[in-house]
């Protein structure tokens, strides 16, 4: 995953979010949002695994989807 | 997993299946061919035509197949050489495409506006009518509201002047009682993947008398009018899928008016900010379109799609990208809300349970995207 800005997750703390762990907290809860979840803490929040967040994102990239 | 996306497309039947297997593994034959195989093909087809005729209320020699709605849509449309079109705002792009290209050929449209239902009035396309009209193509019911539009209505006063009248009843045909005389139609559109047959399949009626011509060159397959070899498989399917979707309308449009009924009652107990899109009072039974305020509809289809459950946030041929239905725009919504809308569309194979777990699963993703976002 490529890191591309300083942002933390707001939950547990973990430094620089990846490029596809913002993208990803834009895409599911909204473009505006200031605060990320981590891979983790969002697949923990939304009650599903990672596994599933990460075929997802590549989902969003096939669909050439720009947040990612 | 959970599928509530039937207006974009639907399982097929497994007795319709069984059917249409034995025409793509043992009776394989090109209908075309004289051998017995070939006629065996030829005569599939033509029974598929008698069902689907019986099915609409039409004649075998009004039907036509193609290889879609789409396709369905657009030969009609791209018939009229000159003069002037009327189309609703709210169709299908198979439609609406169709529409610019004619006017790129210097050929004048005008769309019609719909209410804040979606419902066309007559009034309006009184107006619109012009001594050029050549065509008036309106929707039976819309795929993303299920607004169902007072088309025998207008085909009786469009008759009576004799302009030809064109219905995409795509998401019409095997869901509510469709019969092309009452509605007073020259040209109807269908497709079988819609009503539990195959995808690949589309349906044109064209009133005997009506002058068509072909938009696909070839051999003379379907009396000439359409070439291109028979899709056996896919014809024999829609056959079957529309005589065992007429056969159960009855009870499978009490289901599914009771699923839509239970999915806004039990969103709206948790979520009383919903707006419902559409005419309440006259839409297909299996839709439901709901705006959520505060979370965009992306979102919401999204998460449940890793819950297993499929909804859609409009119509499918326009998700993935970013720009709102432009038909919830024409029904005065804002562009905010139009992108927080998803379509529920229950099918004949859905159950109470499955509805439930969708009601408790939207309301559950709501509350968390919005809590997210604090």
């Amino acid at each position: 995953m490529k890191q591309i800005e300083s942002v933390d997750c707001f939950a547990c703390g973990k430094k620089q979010l990846s490029k596809d762990e913002i993208g990803l907290n834009k895409k599911m809860i909204g473009r505006e949002i200031k605060q990320f979840y981590c891979l983790a803490c969002f697949a923990e929040y939304f009650d599903v695994t990672a596994e599933e967040l990460l075929t997802k994102i590549e989902e969003f990239k096939e669909q050439g989807c720009v947040l990612f | 997993m959970i599928y509530a996306d039937n207006a974009a497309t639907t399982k097929i039947s497994d007795s319709v299946f069984k059917k249409m297997l034995l025409f793509l593994q043992e009776q394989y034959g090109n209908a075309s061919s004289q051998y017995s195989l070939g006629v065996k093909a030829k005569c599939a087809v033509e029974q598929a035509r008698q069902q689907v005729a019986v099915a609409i209320g039409a004649e075998p020699s009004e039907i036509m197949f193609t290889s879609g709605g789409s396709e369905s849509n657009s030969w009609v449309l791209s018939s009229v050489r000159n003069g002037h079109v009327i189309a609703s705002s709210i169709e299908h792009h198979s439609v609406l495409n169709s529409c610019y290209s004619l006017e790129r050929k210097g050929i004048d449209v005008t769309y019609l506006p719909v209410d804040s239902k979606g419902r066309v009035s007559l009034e309006s396309l009184k107006e619109a009518i012009r001594s050029d009209t050549k065509l008036v193509s309106i929707m039976l019911a819309n795929n993303e509201i299920g607004t169902i539009q007072p088309i025998a209505e207008i085909g009786e006063y469009l008759r009576e002047r004799s302009i030809l009248f064109h219905t995409d009843a795509v998401q019409a045909v095997g869901h509510i009682p469709v019969i092309v005389k009452e509605l007073g139609v020259d040209f109807l559109t269908a497709s079988s993947h819609k009503f539990n047959g195959a995808k690949g399949t589309g349906i044109l009626y064209k009133r005997n008398g009506i002058l068509l011509p072909p938009l696909i060159f070839g051999g003379a397959q379907e009396c000439g009018m359409r070439a291109g070899t028979e899709n056996v498989a896919g014809i024999v399917a829609a056959g079957y899928a529309i005589s065992e979707s007429v056969a159960d309308m009855t009870a499978i449009t009490n289901k599914l008016t009771a699923f839509v009924q239970a999915t806004i009652y039990g969103i709206r107990a948790k979520i009383p900010s919903i707006i419902v899109n559409g005419d309440e009072n006259n839409r297909l039974p299996g839709i439901v379109n709901i705006v959520f305020d505060g979370v965009t509809g992306d979102s919401l289809m999204h998460l449940l799609d890793l819950k297993g459950i499929c909804v859609s946030t409009s119509s499918a041929c326009v998700s993935g990208n970013d720009q709102p239905s432009h038909v919830l725009m024409v029904l005065g919504l804002t562009e905010e809300q139009a992108k927080s809308a998803i379509r529920i569309s229950y099918g004949r194979y859905n159950n109470m349970d499955e509805v439930e777990t969708i009601v408790a699963n939207i309301c559950d993703a709501y509350n968390k995207i919005l809590t997210a976002k604090l």
